[in-house]
């Protein structure tokens, strides 16, 4: 939605790109448009052709549950707005024509020929959306184009389409109609969609009893792909618990897992919410094949329970395939003529899969979300962030550089009493249809200071708004109410056209008489009408009351500081010193990379190329540009908000300066396993970080002891820990198995004892398929068991109950390796969270703005997360979300004054006793006590840190605080007006 | 107009709901056709926090119904702990409301995410069966020529 209405992005739908020329910097790229048949810039998306439409089609987002029209809107929130007509279900394609049909259709149009040869043929079999479509908007001549584009870079984001389960015959998908994908089954959740939230099995849309999810299903292996899918396990706990909740009929849900891989942050604590809540039976197995049951229409899972060691065949109502992400159609073919290489499965290959994030190996083109390999929503939105950051760097030329102010004109004279002005809009038969528009212009016209109410077709049209403009000037308004649709909507466009002649747009108020009225009271349209003059009055109350409101601008300090530097920190001090703008980076150490750098990672996974090497890398990048590092040097302390920002350093640097925007990159502890597994005691019981500081620095492995021929590794210690940190660290997995392949290479039999293997990240599931194969062997800790460390002074053996083999198993080893979690960094994490007010979650991060949609900003506007500070995350994720807080600092740096919502709380001093409430309850650190005479304390409200909720407003003893464009007085107003 | 026939009386009732989830949900309501009783009317202010006694108690003076709170899942807040807060002022709201003798069960508190249109339309079915089932409010029935009159004006 946002994107849409973006001046500067220009969203071209229902296109391909079929070229692509030139150098970085300088692409030359074609693309072809097919034609909509309908023009964008009329469409009003009133929806009148689809209700005209005789023509039924199938329709792909709702996976073909349900039927569409040939004129079509893909989804309710689409952008652009415009309707499209699906060619290969309109009767107006000559190729839906049947011979006949078309045979008479040729006569026809050869005889006009004859007759006129300037004629076009144009005879449409149907025509009814053209007729019902008040604006014009309908061309059946619309031509496919080709559009020349010159753009200096490339970001591809095709996403990924589902694995086609019908090649696996045993599951019987597309044979059975009660298996179905987990992406039907999503469409059947969504409140708005087919089945309006309710599963429903599709062969007689009775609710099952009963339901079975299939995990895994064409990825890691069988029979299909071998990589993870990653969103799949989670999706399934979630699914299972919403099922469970709105729909209580549905008893028994089984989920058949191979891994349940929960690694994104917070993903264990909700799994964990499954098990108490007891939303579904786990079952750890593979079925073997799916049948159905003629007899009562059932199926039956066939599958081993790798955990009880039983045969079991579970009858079930219904069966889910939790099925693989594969690559789209068409990403080889893209692929190949945007001269970019795919990986063995199709994927956009990316540069570097130990360190690129983004780069695809052609440079000025980049790749973000799955169209690169499968991805969870969180790291969709930083890779996405990212790619905009990259492309930054051949776009240096079109950076705004100083804010344009579209010309606002001179702000016009709106004092004086209350002058309304009404304009209620048929919205074509949205409205007109249910409502009797003129009554309530009638009606509207009769309250109290509204000096004119008008009827409009569509308001939100160009000629629409012209009409309210003249409706302004003519009669001297100073208020306007539009009866229409959502504001939620539709307010930006109005209050752009306001501000446009200078009408201040806080002004406008809307009653919202379509999408919570008559769209939804249509079969009672009297009281419909009624409800919509009720609204009208309340809408008139409240914009009696109205205050203008002016857009206040605070000067931003354009450069940015990065805090720690680390991996992530050289990333985003590197993205944003390309761009041009000036940034420090401090590190407390005496040199640059933080974990990368050695002694503490040695080869980095799966490519296993020297971690040293990549550092050096990214660090002579960064030093080629004029970022200033500041080595040896702490921040101490940190006040001020967003544009301002003053930090004091300590160490080598002693000096205070100031910052527009803050990147906090000073990464994670690791778990200090002291006591346990014998750590500490035996000589021979390290770490992981300590194994790979002795590989690093090639030392012998014999720990005091002789060389060893066995090792275990102890996986998940201090990581989903219910006592602990209950999360998942997730770069130990594919860690240690890296690690494991490393010691058996050099001939030392090797054992991991794991709970689920979550090798997720690109190549790891390969890389553990590999060491498997090369026979490490890998034995899985049975839930609710630890693995024990037996021996004297040295450890000799790792007991531990095999649930696979149903007994005790004891491996003698001669060298423990505990692959240690993540925890929070201390005392940086505690520190910022005291400095700069950004809340920590939970598990002891510092806490992100939104888990999905906003990863790395934060509460605190102007200050940005990277990498594992915010959480573990391994080493591509990190590069990602550094790149992604580069981006949203520059944001904030490319502009030199940020704009402030005028929306927001202020104190009337008067009123104040200073009782300090609104400092309490406020989650952004907005208002403040201050002292304005011995004793005499009163809140102030920082605007640049209020986001405009109006809950201290809620919770003021004496009404002092206004929670501006919605104070108390204007709630009043309505809630009167409805009584009045 | 408002006769006093429970049958053919019709039950006022203010919806308070925040810009974000609940009103959102509304609007998705409507773009998926859901049809749902017509006698309530939304108040839209930007998080359920901001919604004090004051508001809800304006309302049932001036002859509402029933009262409804609504605001995004706990956890789902645009504004990260909103809904909390609303749930505190709730709960003052309810022990007012309680104290003057209107039934408790004229105002709820209700989370509705912005997905949810078939939700809010079930919520507002069943609070208004529930409010007629009460019959009119003690307050409304107090000022029921002032509402008579009503029904002419508009
Ligand atoms: S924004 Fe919906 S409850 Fe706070």
């Amino acid at each position: 939605m946002d994107a849409g209405r973006h001046p500067l992005i220009e969203v071209i739908t229902n296109a391909e790109v079929v070229d692509c020329q030139g150098d970085p910097g300088n692409f030359e790229v074609t693309i072809h448009k097919n034609p909509r048949f309908v023009h964008e810039d009329l469409c009003v998306a009133c929806g009148q052709c689809v209700d005209a439409c005789p023509q039924v089609g199938g329709n792909e987002f709702d996976m073909g549950l349900k039927a569409r029209k040939a004129i079509y809107r893909p989804y309710p929130q689409s952008v652009p707005g415009a309707y499209v007509v699906d060619p290969e279900a309109c009767l107006n394609f000559m190729g839906f024509l049947d011979d006949k049909q078309r045979r008479r259709l040729e006569m026809i149009q050869k005889l006009k020929l004859k007759k006129d040869p300037e004629y076009t043929p144009n005879i449409l079999v149907c025509g009814h959306c053209m007729d019902n479509c008040d604006v014009d908007a309908i061309d059946f001549d619309m031509k496919g184009e080709d559009i020349h584009k010159d753009v200096g870079a490339v970001l591809v984001a095709v996403g990924f389409r589902e694995f086609d389960a019908r090649k696996l015959g045993n599951y019987g998908y597309g044979r059975l109609p009660n298996v179905v994908t987990s992406l039907e089954l999503e469409r059947m959740l969504t409140a708005g969609g087919v089945t309006n939230g309710h599963v429903v099995r599709p062969s007689d849309m009775k609710t099952p009893k009963s339901m079975v999810f299939i995990q895994c299903v064409g990825a890691r292996g069988e029979g299909g792909r071998p990589y993870c899918s990653r969103f799949c396990c989670m999706n399934a706990v979630k699914d299972s618990m919403m099922i469970r909740q709105h729909q209580p009929e549905v008893e028994d849900i089984t989920i058949l897992y191979t891994d349940l891989r929960a690694f994104g942050k917070g993903f264990d604590d909700f799994l964990q919410r499954s098990y108490d809540t007891h939303s579904a039976e786990y079952v750890r197995g593979r079925p073997a094949k799916v049948d159905h049951i003629p007899e009562d229409d059932t199926l039956e899972v066939f599958v081993e329970d790798t955990l009880g060691h039983e045969q079991r065949r579970i009858k079930t109502d219904l069966v889910v395939l939790s099925v693989a992400a594969a690559p789209n159609d068409g990403a080889i073919e893209l692929a190949e003529l945007m001269g970019i290489e795919t990986d063995q499965y199709g994927f956009i290959a990316k540069k570097d899969p130990a360190i690129s994030a983004v780069e695809s190996t052609r440079e000025g083109i980049y790749v973000c979300g799955s169209a690169s390999g499968p991805q969870i929503i969180p790291d969709c939105v930083a890779q996405a962030s990212a790619t905009a950051v990259r492309a930054q760097l051949f776009l240096t030329g079109h950076r705004i550089e100083e804010e344009e102010e579209h010309m606002d004109a001179e702000p016009m004279e709106l004092t004086g009493p209350p002058r309304v002005g009404v304009m209620v809009c048929h919205c074509g038969v949205n409205i007109g249809g249910v409502l009797d528009v003129d009554q309530l212009v009638e009606y509207a016209s009769t309250i109290p200071d509204v000096v004119v109410a008008q009827p409009n077709v569509f308001a939100c049209s160009s000629a629409g708004q012209d009409e309210l403009v003249e409706m302004i000037e003519e009669y001297d308004l100073n208020r306007v109410v539009v009866a229409a649709c959502t504001p939620r909507t539709h307010e930006p466009v109005f209050q752009e056209t306001l501000s446009r002649i200078g009408f201040n747009p806080y002004l406008l108020e809307m009653a919202n008489i379509r999408d919570q009225c008559s769209w939804v009271h249509s079969d009672q349209p009297e009281l419909a009408q009624e409800k919509a003059k009720t609204l009208i009055r309340m809408s008139v109350a409240r914009a009696r009351n109205l205050q203008p409101l002016i857009r206040e601008k605070v000067p931003m300090t354009r450069s940015a500081l990065v805090i720690g530097g680390g991996i992530a920190g050289i990333q985003a001090a590197t993205d944003l010193a390309v761009q041009g703008f000036p940034v420090t980076l401090v590190e407390k150490d005496d040199h640059l990379g933080g974990r990368l750098a050695r002694p503490n990672l040695d080869l980095l996974y799966p490519n296993l190329r020297s971690a040293q090497e990549v550092l050096d890398e990214k660090i002579e990048i960064l030093n080629r540009t004029d970022a200033r590092v500041l080595l040896s040097t702490e921040v101490e302390s940190m006040t001020g908000y967003v544009g301002s920002f003053e930090a004091t350093f300590k160490g080598q640097a002693n000096e205070t300066a100031s910052f527009g925007a803050v990147i906090i990159s000073t990464g994670a502890d690791l778990f200090e396993p002291d006591g346990l597994f014998c750590y500490g005691e035996m000589d021979n019981v390290i770490t992981s970080a300590q194994l790979e500081e002795m590989f690093c620095e090639g030392r012998d492995l014999s720990l005091g002891g002789s060389a060893p021929s066995s090792a275990s590794f102890i996986l998940c210690v201090g990581s989903r820990d219910p006592e602990g940190f209950t999360g998942c660290s997730r770069y130990c997995c594919p860690t240690a198995i890296k690690q494991a392949m490393e010691l058996h290479r050099k001939g030392i039999d090797t054992t991991v004892f794991y709970r689920d293997i979550r090798t997720v990240s690109k190549g790891a599931e390969e890389m553990y398929r590999q060491a498997r194969g090369e026979g490490v062997l890998f034995v899985r800790i049975p839930p609710g068991s630890q693995p024990e460390v037996v021996g004297g002074k040295r450890a000799e053996a790792v007991r531990c109950f095999d649930d696979l083999l149903g007994r005790h198993l004891e491996v003698p080893t001669d060298l423990v390796v505990l692959s240690v979690g993540m925890r929070p960094g201390q005392p940086e994490t505690e520190n910022f969270q005291e400095m700069l007010k950004v809340p920590v979650g939970t598990d002891g991060f510092l806490m992100e703005l939104h888990g999905e949609l906003a990863p790395v900003e934060t509460a605190v506007e102007g200050v940005m997360l990277a990498g594992t500070v915010q959480g573990p995350k391994d080493i591509v994720d990190t590069v990602a979300q550094a790149s992604a807080a580069a981006a949203k600092a520059s944001i904030f740096l490319a502009f030199d004054k940020v704009k402030i919502d005028p929306t927001v709380a202020t104190v009337d001093e008067n009123k104040c006793r200073g009782c300090g409430k609104c400092v309490d309850i406020c989650d952004f650190h907005a208002p403040e006590l201050v002292e304005i005479a011995p004793k005499l304390f009163v809140a102030r409200i920082n605007a640049s840190m209020c986001k405009g909720c109006g809950t201290c407003a809620s919770w003021c003893p004496t009404g002092a605080i206004i929670a501006r464009h919605f104070t108390d007085r204007q709630v009043h107003a309505m809630i009167d007006a409805f009584f009045g | 107009m408002a006769t006093k026939d429970k049958n053919s009386w019709d039950p006022e009732i203010v919806v308070f709901a925040c810009n974000w989830c609940s009103y959102a949900g509304a609007d998705t309501a409507g773009v998926s056709r859901i049809q749902h009783q017509p006698h309530f009317r939304m108040i839209r202010v930007m998080c359920s926090g901001r919604i004090q006694p004051a508001f809800v108690l304006r309302a049932f003076e001036r002859g509402a119904d029933g009262v409804l709170v609504s605001g995004c899942h706990i956890g789902e807040c645009h504004y990260i702990f909103g809904n909390e807060r609303a749930i505190e002022q709730f709960e003052k709201t309810m022990s007012i409301v309680k104290m003057l003798g209107i039934e408790e069960q004229r105002l709820r508190l209700e989370w509705i995410s912005s997905a949810e249109g078939a939700r809010f339309a079930e919520v507002i079915n069943e609070f208004t069966e529930q409010i007629r089932e009460l019959g009119p409010s003690p307050f409304g029935r107090k000022r029921s020529p002032a509402k008579a009159g009503k029904g002419v004006a508009g």
